[in-house]
């Protein structure tokens, strides 16, 4: 017999059809929002739901097998239930052997190794075998499968179909964990995706081939990795450490305090948790771990959202003393930031727009610009801080007082922002501090790009990690 | 015999950690320096060896048997000339003879005993999960309660070995504080980046601790080298 034609990851964003295996007509079920999730995302309406005992589904006509489908179908959902799933694989199998395309499958089905079972396990080795000695490409099983927003696809049962696009893909062992990002994000469109890969056991595709995918993926700008377990770290961290010269990762591990079991005969190997040696591995590779998971959130859009810093000379221009003060710890005690220098020239150019009552350059790289301030003074300010060479960054920081309109305050901040070409821009945080009571402003400056924080801390952390990332890709140029 | 040889005949011949004299062999072929030392069969000969390195010497009891050696008296150190050695060789083969009488006895390991420096640790270990790792930190006998350490997979390069000193609390030292003159991190440098070459070309050796290692202004020394292979 021939060898068999592998199938390109393509097959998974590209498809020019989808079937859903086990897909349900009763409402409310995950099965049957998979199906209407597919069917809203899809920019074609090629969605074949496949029950034999059903006609349509979400208004889409139901096949009774893979075989009947008379269009290309390049990627199939897996979503019967674990029993039933390897008749769903025979199905692959024979259509791709007969017909050439169901190259990529998602397994959304659980039930298999994750139970920890030798029933489980065999299943799923049955499984993936079954699937692969075709040539098809897996992922999951235990999984939501994949999206893409710029090319209509949703295999999930929560990637809200409205996600705003960008430039963020995420790629999750938690299905959940990737999700919640999204609909955290979607109000006030902090975030935009590009791809979302569920991961799953990842007993086909993993890191290690999805990295080096996102890596020459265009429209993917930053990649977002939530991690468990990795059985090969060496084979992922080798893979990264080449993905990061392109793009930024960012990433969150879950299982912190797990220790070594092994018993020690030295120093080294009692104190090497695998945290810690995870710690040092991140680093060495350039990926930016993040601590906790607005960390993780916070890091990654503004990523997308903003452009590398092209030092770690900081400015802060505030209209609130005391947090910025927090912001200014956070920046200064992670020890690779400075507060930038203010020139004479620019702190008389920026007194020319303040009350005579504001702080300029105490301490040097601090602007309190003090509540006495019109739209049009942070425009003003904010233009002079864009222009400036000796800034690489800046942290804005209010908490817009009453008599500021959020249209208002948001177009100045905008306009302050662009005054300079695209390719002088510099990364600009805007830490408004009023939650709900400026989400008007926060939603106008989020879809003009402009990232915007709740805290201070929060802002000086991504800064940080802004500037961490910058300096790797300077040292590897 | 190559290192890679001489690890695995260790680890035939019954021992978990490389006897000291082997271990030192593979650091200096890996380029990592340890202070001289010499195994002598008797008074003699220990006395014309530490002549030779000079004084001040450590000495150890060399056998097999015994593995916590300071543990059964058999270590003694700070002896500063002639005489002092004649009388710590005696007191260290009657204390060790009457705590270990089974003990095949080997010989008296001399080795020249190296002024205090900052002390600070470099480890490495087979990882299941990431392969070679080299560990930097904090030095001296309290390294797990300080943990004051950071970890890199190896090998690796110098800058990297740089930053992985950076990320901990000892560099603070290694610059000096309070009027000292900075320690040769330049040379610590490299102490790491050899151990790494080390620990990614002999999988044999599991665990390595190289504990105290002292730092000078001019250089570094690894005092006492630990190699587990099993």
């Amino acid at each position: 017999m021939a060898e068999p034609i592998i199938a390109p990851i393509d097959d998974f964003f590209q498809p020019q059809g989808v079937a859903i295996i086990g897909a349900s007509a009763k409402m409310g079920s995950p099965n049957n929002q998979i199906v209407q999730f597919a069917k809203q995302m899809s920019l074609t309406g090629k969605i074949f739901p496949i029950n034999p005992k059903a006609d349509e589904i979400a208004g889409l006509k139901c096949y009774p097998d893979l075989m009947s489908v008379p269009a290309v179908i390049d990627l199939i959902v897996i979503a019967v239930g674990p029993q039933n799933s390897l008749a769903a694989a025979q199905q692959i199998k024979q259509r791709r052997e007969t017909k050439g395309d169901a190259g990529a499958v998602a397994v959304v089905t659980a039930g298999f190794k994750e139970m920890g079972t030798a029933e489980g396990e065999k299943l799923q080795e049955d499984l993936i075998f079954t699937i692969k000695s075709c040539g098809a490409r897996i992922i999951g099983p235990n999984c939501q499968g994949v999206a893409d927003t710029y090319n209509g696809i949703n295999t999930s049962f929560s990637v809200p179909p409205n996600t705003t696009k960008g430039g963020v893909t995420i790629l999750s062992q938690s299905g959940a964990f990737a999700t919640s990002f999204l609909r955290w994000a979607r109000d006030q469109k902090l975030v935009g995706i590009n791809k979302f890969v569920s991961l799953g056991n990842m007993a086909d595709l993993d890191f290690r081939e999805l990295l080096p995918y996102m890596a020459e993926d265009e429209k993917t700008k930053v990649i977002a990795m939530y991690m468990e377990g990795i059985a090969d770290a060496r084979g992922l961290f080798d893979v990264a450490a080449e993905v990061t010269q392109k793009k930024p990762i960012v990433a969150i591990k879950a299982g912190k305090t797990a220790l070594g079991t092994n018993v020690a005969q030295s120093h080294t190997a009692s104190i090497a948790g695998n945290n810690d040696i995870y710690d040092g591995a991140f680093r060495q590779a350039g990926i930016i771990r993040a601590q906790n998971v607005a960390e993780f959130y916070h890091t990654s859009r503004v990523f997308d959202k903003m452009p590398l810093p092209k030092g770690n000379r900081i400015c802060i221009l505030t209209v609130v003393g005391g947090p910025s003060t927090i912001c200014v710890d956070e920046l200064v005690g992670s020890g690779e930031v400075t507060l930038a220098h203010l020139s004479d020239d620019l702190k008389e150019n920026v007194a020319k727009h303040l009350a005579s009552s504001a702080n300029i350059g105490h301490p040097d790289g601090y602007i309190d610009m003090t509540a006495s301030v019109t739209p049009q003074i942070h425009t003003d300010v904010l233009s002079l801080l864009m222009a400036d060479d000796e800034i690489d960054g800046i942290i804005f920081m209010t908490s817009p007082p009453g008599f500021l309109k959020d249209e208002e305050l948001a177009a100045a901040l905008i306009e302050g922002y662009q005054s300079v070409p695209v390719e002088k821009r510099k990364p600009l945080l805007s830490v408004l501090m009023a939650g709900n009571a400026v989400s008007k402003c926060r939603t106008l400056m989020e879809e003009a790009g402009l990232p915007t924080f709740e805290y201070p801390d929060d802002a000086a952390r991504v800064m940080v990690n802004m500037v961490r990332y910058a300096a790797y890709r300077q040292r590897n140029k | 015999m190559d290192c890679q040889s001489l690890v695995q005949k260790c680890a035939a011949e019954g021992y978990s950690v490389v006897p000291e004299l082997e271990a030192q062999e593979v650091c200096q072929s890996y380029g990592i320096t340890c202070p001289p030392a010499a195994l002598t069969a008797d008074k003699e000969e220990c006395l014309r060896a530490a002549k030779t390195m000079g004084f001040p010497v450590v000495i150890k009891i060399f056998s097999k048997q015994i593995i916590h050696k300071s543990d059964v008296g058999g270590v003694v150190t700070g002896i500063k000339d002639s005489d002092e050695l004649v009388k710590a060789y005696d007191q260290l083969m009657n204390t060790v003879k009457n705590k270990c009488s089974q003990a095949v006895i080997e010989g008296v390991l001399v080795q020249k005993q190296m002024p205090k420096g900052i002390e600070v640790v470099i480890g490495g270990l087979q990882n299941e999960q990431f392969g070679p790792v080299v560990m930097f930190g904090m030095g001296g006998i309290y390294v797990e309660v300080f943990k004051d350490v950071s970890f890199r997979l190896a090998p690796l390069d110098k800058e990297e070995a740089l930053r992985q000193i950076k990320e901990t609390k000892v560099y603070k030292l290694l610059q000096g504080v309070r009027g000292e003159q900075s320690c040769d991190i330049d040379a610590l440098c490299e102490v790491i980046v050899n151990t790494g070459r080390l620990v990614a070309a002999l999988p044999d050796i599991k665990e390595l601790d190289f504990n105290p290692i002292f730092c000078y202004p001019d250089g570094c020394c690894v005092v006492d080298a630990r190699l587990v292979v099993k």
